[in-house]
């Protein structure tokens, strides 16, 4: 199975730069978590994967290819992107949402084929949205709007999928509900998923690996259970935080500090 | 989507009642006879059967292209640039074309076929010139589109302001272009239509060959890039595909305005935003509410005739009132859709 590997990448807003010679593998078939504070460069990671951002140096490889190089269509039967904000036009169906997914598999003039479809009511089905292929995009709730931009990138049938925050804006139930497909996803599914997140407590109860960003550079990355520790986090996101075993899960508590409350 | 076949029907429907309503109805009264007559065994000895055939059959195909391009352009920009008020003349297409048509007419004492020529180049420019001023307010970083609305708003200022500085200042021109340069379905026409109909046909052909990627694109340009879609090569073909569509309608029968505005506001919330189903609709509409503005322009206000753009212009303009306050005056709609 292929897997994305970045090497000695670059990546500058003008003359910021976002990125500082970033080298990192990402595991086939486990959840990846790119943690950090705001601005560190997890989001920028995702976007100079996909290739929408112009690259300094460095390489983005699939398997051995340099990615850049592959064309868009055959991109897209291998790799799937969640952006951080999805926008439907009105009017716009659930079913009609889920159909475009499979763009790169349709000929010019042809369209889904029957396994297509049923692919597409698979993907309705596991997110639970089944039989809702009728209804409005934009009359959903936030929650099942969420999960329907799921749907599709499932739809896309591809091995590795980038998620930019897909649980931002939702709350807690919601949020363990997105994840646990998430983790589902890897599971049962083998899927690549590379997800950016906020939150470490997310991060240790839904992925395998976690990738720990702060200020372009690279801090720490691993399995969670060898990465995750007060040290680590606390130089990513400078707080003093605990790190607690919890019934094998590892729980964040960042502690208050006088320094934090003064200068907030 | 259940619902997409019925619209069409019925779309087509209205175009067919509107096609056999703008032929039959002439002089206050309806000649269903002598228009059954015409199309079956016509008789060209017959006056009734010749206005029917040589007048209003002419007029009506006019009016069926100019109205079904305008509208497809108007789905495609509206969809394509994200914002509600996008159409072939408030991007300066028709206003390029214009005066493209008036200039080319004084300065080269262009033919006809020429005519359409230019106004096709100058439907190019007007666009061009309309998204060249947006780049240089910055159109960076502009997801809704309104700097492109807002400069395609001052370039059509722009055009129209050339076009009738030109006419004010030849007697001539003025007399032979005034009804022209504000919409006019007119018989006369009809050798223009003969001309370019086929590139309004091939940019239809493209535009339906592209639905599916225009219509990811409309999900962010990222999205449609993961998806698979080259973003720029469907903007630069489908722009194209619209300009030359808009403009060689505009070389036909002048700029029709507000249909390419208003009919994507109607079709939209019949056939939802997939371009699959809302491209022909759009065209059917389009052609529709033009044949029945040209039958009204004919015959509402005897023994005047009035000119078909300036009606469209009434219509809309009240149209336009609606489109405002719904997307711009109001926040509940968005949230009870």
């Amino acid at each position: 199975m292929s897997f994305i590997e970045v090497k000695n990448l670059q990546v500058s807003y003008g003359q910021t730069p976002v990125l500082k010679d970033l080298s990192v593998a990402f595991a086939p078939g486990k959840v990846t978590a790119l943690i950090g504070p705001n601005g560190c460069g997890k989001s920028t990671l995702l976007k100079a994967i996909m290739g929408f951002l112009p690259v300094s140096s460095g390489q983005v490889l699939l398997g051995n290819r340099e990615m850049e190089k592959i064309k868009r269509r055959e991109l897209a039967r291998q790799v799937a992107y969640l952006p951080q904000e999805s926008h439907c036009p009105d009017y716009m169906t659930l079913g009609e949402l889920i159909e475009l997914a499979g763009y790169s598999r349709y000929s010019l003039v042809g369209g889904p084929s029957a396994k297509d479809r049923r692919l597409f009511g698979e993907a309705l089905e596991i997110v639970g949205l089944k039989g809702m292929a009728s209804r409005q995009v934009n009359a959903l709730s936030g929650g099942q709007r969420q999960r329907a931009w799921i749907a599709m990138v499932l739809a896309q049938d591809t091995d590795i999928i980038l998620m930019d925050e897909p649980v931002n804006h939702l709350d807690v139930k919601y949020q363990y509900a997105v994840l646990e497909l998430v983790r589902s996803l890897s599971e049962e599914h083998g899927k690549t998923v590379i997800l950016v997140l906020h939150d470490v407590n997310l991060t240790t109860a839904f992925a395998d690996n976690v990738v720990m960003l702060n200020d372009g550079t690279l801090l720490a990355s691993g399995p969670v259970s060898d990465v995750v520790n007060a040290s680590n986090v606390g130089r990513t996101f400078d707080v003093e935080a605990d790190i607690f075993d919890h019934a094998g899960r590892l729980v964040c508590l960042p502690r208050r500090s006088e320094r934090t409350a003064v200068t907030a | 989507m259940r619902k997409a076949v019925p619209v069409f029907l019925a779309a087509m429907l209205i175009l067919l009642c509107g096609f056999v309503a703008n032929l039959s109805f002439g002089a206050g009264v309806w000649q269903f006879d002598a228009f059954f007559r015409a199309i079956t065994q016509f008789d060209p000895t017959s006056y009734e059967q010749s206005v029917i055939v040589y007048q209003r059959m002419p007029r009506a195909m006019i009016a069926i292209y100019a109205g079904a391009m305008t509208a497809v352009s108007g789905m495609v920009l509206q969809g394509l640039i994200a914002n509600p008020l996008a159409a072939p003349s408030t991007l300066g297409i028709n206003a390029g074309a214009a005066f493209f048509v008036v200039a080319g007419a004084l300065f080269f004492n262009l033919g006809l076929f020429a005519q359409g020529a230019a106004a096709l180049a100058g439907g190019v420019c007007g666009f061009l010139t309309c998204f060249l001023v947006a780049r240089l307010a910055g159109r960076v970083n502009d997801p809704r589109g309104l700097s492109l609305i807002l400069s395609g708003a001052l370039t059509s200022m722009f055009f129209a302001g050339l076009t009738s500085a030109l006419l004010l200042a030849d007697p001539g021109l003025r007399t032979q272009f005034l009804g022209w340069v504000s919409g006019n379905i007119n018989h006369v026409y009809f050798e223009r239509l003969g001309a370019f109909w086929w590139l309004g046909i091939l940019c239809l052909t493209v535009l339906l060959a592209i639905v599916r990627p225009m219509t990811l694109i409309q999900l962010g340009p990222e999205k449609a890039t993961s998806a698979g879609v080259n973003v720029r090569l469907i903007y630069v073909v489908a722009l194209t595909a619209t300009v030359i569509a808009t403009a060689s309608a505009v070389a036909v029968c002048g700029p029709i305005g507000f249909v390419g505005l208003v009919v994507p506001h109607m079709v939209r919330p019949l056939t939802g935003n997939h371009f699959a189903r809302a491209l022909p609709v759009s065209a059917l509409f389009g052609a529709s509410i033009c044949l029945i503005a040209d039958l009204i322009a004919r015959e509402a206000f005897q023994p005047y005739v009035l000119h078909t753009g300036p009606l469209l212009d009434l219509l809309g303009g009240l149209l336009f009132v609606v489109i405002v306050k719904r997307f711009y005056l109001s926040n509940s709609v968005r949230a009870s859709t």
